[in-house]
């Protein structure tokens, strides 16, 4: 999976282009791998697990879940696992939480978290201790490798990690929800670390964790949905902080968390479809962060995922917390 | 990847010659990271490994395995000036760990947003508070804290540059004496101070204001009157600001700071102790001065907002909605509804609370 961004073609871009081109993103995404004649493919290596795990989910919610082959899948994803137990983004690169992530949430959509336990590997156990061992006993909070960067993102990534895995008990949830609590500022919503300013995209990883923990209860949601809810300006789009640009990626960040708190209602959806579905390239497929901007896989998955969760029609359903599949966490859910 | 803010172009077709200099540049680029990765494989930290990883890291600064690589050459190197001096000098470690330093800045000048060259930075003056003198530690430190605030002069949102920051600030509290980490809360409440005034729509700069008011009056141990004076000050500064009204950073402070009247959150802010009575004629005071702005600003939608949120305020502090006030409330609403239509269903769950 090539992250390049691009190819991405002039016009289409100021048109109101309200149709969504599933056959041409599906197209977009399958070709990725196919440009390893350009260097970018190349510098974005350090990003290639989580590429895997945008394009693959995006395939799904556009209900073609087979447009890449299973097995290498599977193989690749492997061939990313280091001895500690966890991933990197590719095969030789070090382990690291970010990817960690990437790999379970692939492994859990095509329904081949068993592989783990072949070959010797240590199984899902031994993946669950590498995350585990990334948690800050402590304070609760989680690192993201040995090297010790500290953010509300890796605590989120642990937990959608290890409950996938049923694993939960490995970590001090207590400890971690403590955590999130001291990361919420007087507006309702959450920072990067105690005391940090408020971000959308900290909001999506504290509201997931403590959904997962099943902890929602503590969340004041009037004033953390107002937050949210004003996340939208006057073109549609969902901004991540106040007084910044509307982006496509947040309709995923911002729009998830309203629904993780049932506010989705809040805002206008139908408007923010809009804006995203501007934000594609109806010729090259795939989608940009803004109108008229270069696509690539990332805007791709999220915005496709925005999308999905205002019910756009052609896509399936996404899941708010774990940004998988509904079917996907359904069927993990019901076997445990 | 993530390409954010760059506009769609119409690609060119290659020629055959630009095709061949793309697959050379990219045989270079692999070669390179085969290099670097064989040698950190066979523990070879010489200075030759450090050059290559320079080079691959000046070609791509996101590789984060390779910061890694980095860090575990620095510390063979540290280790090897250690054993290797006859008397105890530290005078290698801090060229080594300055010239670091240097190497890092024109990355941190390309690419302010990656995460992993902020990573790599405050690691690597960590280890120098960690193996050098008190007195070196702090300079790099301090060089460290001019050079943040040149970074978010340059973008006064940057979210790492801010978060940076208050690293970098909190760690120099820790090197200096008491007194000059208790004058540092001051400088910096100058510097946010000074932030907001060259840009009002600034938030992270607000937001840093509100942390930093907490902090000063904790670290002074400041009396409930002093806390009152600062709530005045803060108040008085934020109505100056709402002369744009229409700036909803300045607004999101406005809210912060009437959650010092707020029963639930009070014991959050800056004046917790505030009396019931207290609390009433600040927040009668409040809706008044807002009323004021809402003049020739009739289709400013936070004013309403404000003004509703604060009537609310009075009712959670009487412990109900008088008649008068709810009439109020819904006749600002209605104006809401007009001027908002995104957020409709919104103000439609909040009249059904009335």
């Amino acid at each position: 999976m090539a992250l390049v961004s691009g190819p991405g073609r002039a016009g289409g871009s100021t048109s109101l282009d309200q149709e969504l081109h599933i056959l041409k993103h599906v197209a977009y995404i399958k070709n990725l791998d196919t440009r390893k004649d350009e260097l970018e493919y190349w510098l974005t290596e350090h990003l290639r697990l989580n590429g895997v795990y945008w394009g693959m989910t995006a395939l799904h919610l556009l209900g073609h879940p087979d447009a890449l082959p299973r097995d290498e899948t599977i193989d690749f994803v492997l061939s990313c696992q280091r001895d500690n137990g966890g991933f990197g983004a590719a095969p030789g690169h070090d382990a690291h939480m970010l990817y960690t992530v990437s790999a379970v949430q692939i492994l859990v959509m095509i329904d081949a978290v068993d592989e783990l336990e072949k070959q010797g590997r240590g199984g899902k156990q031994k993946v669950g201790s590498f995350i585990a061992s990334l948690q800050n006993r402590e304070d609760g909070s989680f690192m993201g490798d040995q090297w010790g960067e500290t953010d509300t993102r890796f605590l989120y990534g642990a937990f959608n990690a290890l409950s996938l895995l049923g694993l939960m008990d490995l970590v001090d949830v207590p400890k971690a929800v403590a955590y999130i609590q001291s990361c919420e500022n007087l507006d309702g919503a959450y920072g990067l670390f105690p005391g940090a300013e408020s971000h959308s995209g900290q909001v999506f990883t504290c509201l997931g964790a403590l959904s997962i923990a099943g902890r929602l209860d503590l969340v004041n949601i009037d004033r953390i949905g107002a937050w949210l809810s004003e996340r939208q300006i006057d073109k549609g789009g969902f901004n991540g902080r106040p007084e910044k640009l509307p982006d496509s990626c947040y309709t995923w960040w911002v729009g998830s968390s309203l629904a993780m708190i049932d506010r989705l209602q809040w805002i206008d959806g139908k408007k923010l479809a809009g804006f995203v579905l501007q934000c594609q390239d109806s010729e090259g497929g795939g989608l940009a962060d803004r109108p008229g901007n270069m696509v690539d896989v990332y805007h791709t998955h999220f915005g496709l995922a925005g999308l999905s969760l205002l019910g756009v029609e052609g896509l399936q359903e996404i899941d708010p917390v774990y940004c998988l599949p509904k079917s996907v966490i359904t069927r993990v859910f019901a076997k445990s | 990847m993530a390409s954010h803010g760059v506009r769609r172009f119409k690609p060119v077709e290659k020629t055959p010659e630009e095709r061949q200099q793309e697959l050379q540049k990219i045989e270079d680029y692999r070669s390179l990271e085969r290099q670097v990765s064989e040698k950190v494989a066979n523990h070879d930290y010489a200075t030759d490994t450090l050059k290559k990883i320079s080079d691959l890291l000046n070609r791509n600064p996101e590789y984060y395995t390779i910061w890694n690589y980095r860090r575990q050459a620095m510390r063979h190197q540290f280790s090897e000036i250690k054993d290797g001096a006859e008397k105890v000098t530290t005078q290698p470690i801090l060229e080594l760990i300055k010239n670091d330093l240097i190497f890092l800045i024109p990355l941190l000048r390309s690419f302010p947003k990656c995460y992993w060259i902020w990573n790599y930075r405050l690691w690597l003056l960590d280890e120098a508070r960690q193996l050098l003198p008190l007195t070196d530690a702090l300079q790099l430190w301090q060089e460290e804290f001019a050079l943040v605030g040149k970074m978010l002069t340059l973008d006064g949102r940057n979210f790492h540059g801010w978060g940076y920051r208050r690293l970098v600030v909190e760690t120099l509290k820790r090197l200096q004496s008491p007194e000059d980490a208790m004058g540092m809360t001051q400088k910096e409440f100058e510097y946010a101070k000074k932030m907001i005034g060259a840009n009002l729509s600034n938030f992270s700069a607000w937001h840093y204001r509100t942390k930093l008011i907490q902090r000063l009056l904790d670290e002074q141990a400041a009396t409930d009157n002093e806390r009152r004076a600062m709530l005045d000050d803060e108040l008085s500064l934020i109505h100056q600001a709402l002369i744009d009204p229409y700036d909803q950073s300045v607004w999101f402070y406005h809210q912060n700071l009437l959650c010092v009247f707020d029963p639930d959150t009070a014991r959050r802010t800056m004046a917790p102790n505030l009396t019931t009575s207290e609390r009433l004629q600040y927040l009668r005071q409040e809706i008044e001065n807002i009323q004021e702005i809402l003049d020739g600003a009739e289709d400013c939608k936070y004013i309403y907002q404000a003004l509703i949120e604060t009537t609310v305020l009075v009712s959670k502090v009487t412990g109900s909605l008088s008649p008068e006030d709810r009439d109020q409330i819904l006749s600002w609403l209605s104006e809401l509804k007009q001027l908002d239509p995104l957020r409709q269903q919104r103000w439609a769950d909040f009249e059904r609370t009335l």
